[in-house]
C-alpha cells in the first residue's frame, strides 16, 4: 500500500475498467489458440469480464467522474502463437485484473467494496483454473492480485 | 481555598495502582488464529496422506504467510494462550481429508470476506487477497 498514491474511488474504478477492457481484448487473442474445454472456458471468462465492464460503465456514468474509453488495441507482453502462450497470457491477465480490483478495495466501502472483492475473487479463481489447465504448479498464489 | 483539594496526597490506588485496562484485542485476531489453525490442519493432513502433500503443502505455506502478514498489520505479538490448532490425530481417507479441508476453507473464506467488508481502508487489500486466496484453495482441492 502506498499512501502517497491514493486515487479517488472513481479513479480506482476507472483503473479497474481499463483493466477489464484489456482483459476482454486479450481473451480474443487467447481464444483462437485454444480448443475444446479450454476454449469454452476462455469464452466464459471473456463474458465474465464483459459483465464487469458493463457494470462499471453504469456505475461510473452515475458518478461525475470521467469514464475512460476502450482502446483500439493493446500491446501484448510477448507474442502469443500457441496454446502454451495463450494459457500463460490468460493467467497473467487474470492476475493483473485482480490487482486492479484489489487496489479498488481500499477506495470503496459497502456494496462497492463487496463488488470489488467478488471481482478480485473471480479473477483469482480463473487464474487458478488456467494454471491447472496449463499444468503449472502450485495452482494458487498466496496473495492474489498483490504486486509481486 | 479550592486548591487545597488538589494538593491532597495521592491516596492508595489512585494513580499507580489503577488496573491497567488491557488493550482491546485487534479485530483481526480471530482471522490470524484461523490462518494458523488452517496451516496446522494442512500440515497434519499432508502428513496423514503423503500422496496429497504436493497439493496441500503450498496451501499450508499460504496460510502461514497470511498469518504472518496479519500479525504484522496487527502490530503486536499474538495474545498468550493462542492454541496451536488441534489437528485430528487419525489418518482419514484422502477423499475425507479433502472434503474436510474444503469445508474449513469455505468457512475461512466467508470470515475473511466479512473482515474485508468491515475493515478500514488500509487493511482492505490484504484481507481481500486472503479471502480470494481461500477461495482459490477450495478450487485447488477439487
Amino acid at each position: 500500500m502506498n499512501p502517497t498514491k491514493s486515487p479517488s474511488p472513481a479513479q480506482a474504478l476507472a483503473d479497474a475498467l481499463a483493466a477489464e477492457y484489456a482483459a476482454i481484448w486479450a481473451y480474443g487473442v487467447i481464444g483462437v489458440h485454444l480448443t475444446g474445454a479450454a476454449r469454452t472456458a476462455a469464452r466464459a471468462a471473456e463474458a465474465a469480464h464483459r459483465s464487469r465492464r458493463d457494470a462499471l460503465l453504469l456505475q461510473l456514468a452515475e458518478g461525475s467522474g470521467q469514464v475512460p474509453a476502450d482502446r483500439a488495441g493493446y500491446a501484448l507482453p510477448y507474442p502469443v502463437t500457441d496454446r502454451a502462450g495463450a494459457l500463460r497470457l490468460a493467467v497473467e491477465i487474470e492476475e493483473r485484473t485482480a490487482g486492479h480490483w484489489r487496489a479498488a478495495l481500499a477506495h470503496t466501502s459497502g456494496v462497492e467494496r463487496n463488488t470489488a472483492l467478488a471481482a478480485l475473487t473471480d479473477c483469482a479463481l480463473r487464474a487458478t483454473r488456467w494454471r491447472r489447465t496449463a499444468g503449472v504448479t502450485p495452482v494458487t498464489v498466496p496473495f492474489p492480485g498483490r504486486p509481486a | 481555598m479550592a486548591l487545597g483539594g488538589a494538593a491532597a496526597p495521592l491516596t492508595g490506588c489512585d494513580l499507580f495502582d489503577r488496573d491497567q485496562e488491557p488493550p482491546a484485542p485487534d479485530a483481526l485476531e480471530p482471522l490470524a488464529a484461523e490462518a494458523l489453525a488452517l496451516e496446522a490442519r494442512y500440515r497434519a493432513a499432508a502428513t496423514a496422506a503423503p500422496a496429497l502433500a504436493g497439493r496441500l503443502t503450498p496451501i499450508a505455506d499460504a496460510h502461514k504467510a497470511h498469518a504472518e502478514e496479519l500479525r504484522r498489520v496487527i502490530g503486536r505479538p499474538a495474545p498468550s494462550g493462542t492454541p496451536a490448532a488441534a489437528g485430528s490425530a487419525s489418518a482419514p481417507a484422502p477423499d475425507a481429508v479433502l472434503t474436510e479441508l474444503r469445508q474449513a476453507e469455505q468457512e475461512g473464506r466467508t470470515n475473511a470476506a466479512k473482515a474485508c467488508a468491515e475493515a478500514p481502508a488500509e487493511r482492505a487489500a490484504l484481507l481481500g487477497s486472503i479471502a480470494a486466496a481461500r477461495a482459490t484453495h477450495v478450487e485447488a482441492l477439487k
